[in-house]
């Protein structure tokens, strides 16, 4: 049988490059998803890593190291707080194997 | 208060499935104030056989800002509810401690990890005492407890 494919969707799914199924330890919502303002995940809302290595929502790092209080220290370990770079973490994209198997195909 | 209702349901939802031993959540019936209970596991002849019942009251900004703790007393027979001996511990339930404190507080810290934070400051208390002064703060006292300078000058306890 020969097979030629008419039509095809490619489908990717993006997640940080961290460990997996981590959440935030201020507003404890996943990595992959926002800060509890914000509505869409990704660059909009995205993570910064400290040089102590622990990381957050930068909009929840932000609101917590604009506090008087907070000294500018990590909440996890009370190191000050400094970002690791000038970049956020970085992404992975990778085609979701199952997902991009959405392949309309016509037997010839 | 979207910052703090999302995570206080977060919070609820996580309770509701598992607590640590000696914590039972008693009342959440909005994002304002909730009501948990703490007994001490070990054994500890100040606190054996007692349960205490701790008030939580939240702002919008919580977890940014800590919460207000205070222990709360309650006289009802079928629920008594003493305030724990402890020289942190004022007699009206305020507690002197670092978390809680405006320069202690971590917003990594929740309502689970504060009440297992408390557990074990009574479990390793071994003092039947107030704090110094406690007659005189109890009396003239009028500020929240979030206001009031506490001097931790006794790290020991």
């Amino acid at each position: 049988m020969k097979v030629t494919i008419s039509k095809w969707n490619g489908v990717a799914a993006w997640r940080w490059d961290m460990p997996d199924d981590d959440v935030c330890g201020i507003c404890r919502n996943p990595y992959d998803s926002t800060c509890s303002k914000c509505k869409f995940p990704g660059d909009e809302c995205p993570l910064l890593l400290g040089e102590c290595n622990h990381s957050f929502h930068m909009h929840c790092i932000f609101s917590w190291l604009r506090q008087e209080s907070s000294g500018e220290k990590c909440p996890m370990c009370r190191q000050p707080f400094k970002s690791k770079s000038q970049e956020t973490a970085g992404t992975t994209t990778q085609p979701a194997a199952q997902e991009a198997a959405a392949v309309t195909v016509t037997p010839a | 208060m979207a910052f703090a209702s999302r995570r206080l349901g977060k919070e609820l939802t996580k309770m509701h499935d598992k607590l640590p031993p000696g914590i039972a959540l008693v009342k959440a019936d909005d994002f304002k104030e909730w009501l948990m209970d703490i007994r001490v596991i070990d054994t500890n002849p100040l606190y054996d056989n007692e349960t205490y019942r701790l008030k939580f009251s939240f702002t919008g900004s919580y977890p940014i800002e800590a919460p207000e703790v205070t222990f709360q007393l309650s006289t009802a027979a079928d629920t008594p509810r003493p305030i724990p001996w402890h020289p942190h511990i004022y007699s009206n339930g305020i507690i002197c401690l670092d978390l809680l404190d405006r320069q202690g507080w971590s917003p990594v810290h929740n309502v689970e990890s504060i009440c297992v934070s408390l557990q074990s400051m009574l479990t390793s208390n071994t003092k039947k005492e107030r704090p110094p002064g406690d007659e005189n703060f109890v009396k003239y006292n009028t500020q929240r407890p979030r206001d009031i300078n506490f001097v931790f000058h006794d790290n020991q306890v």
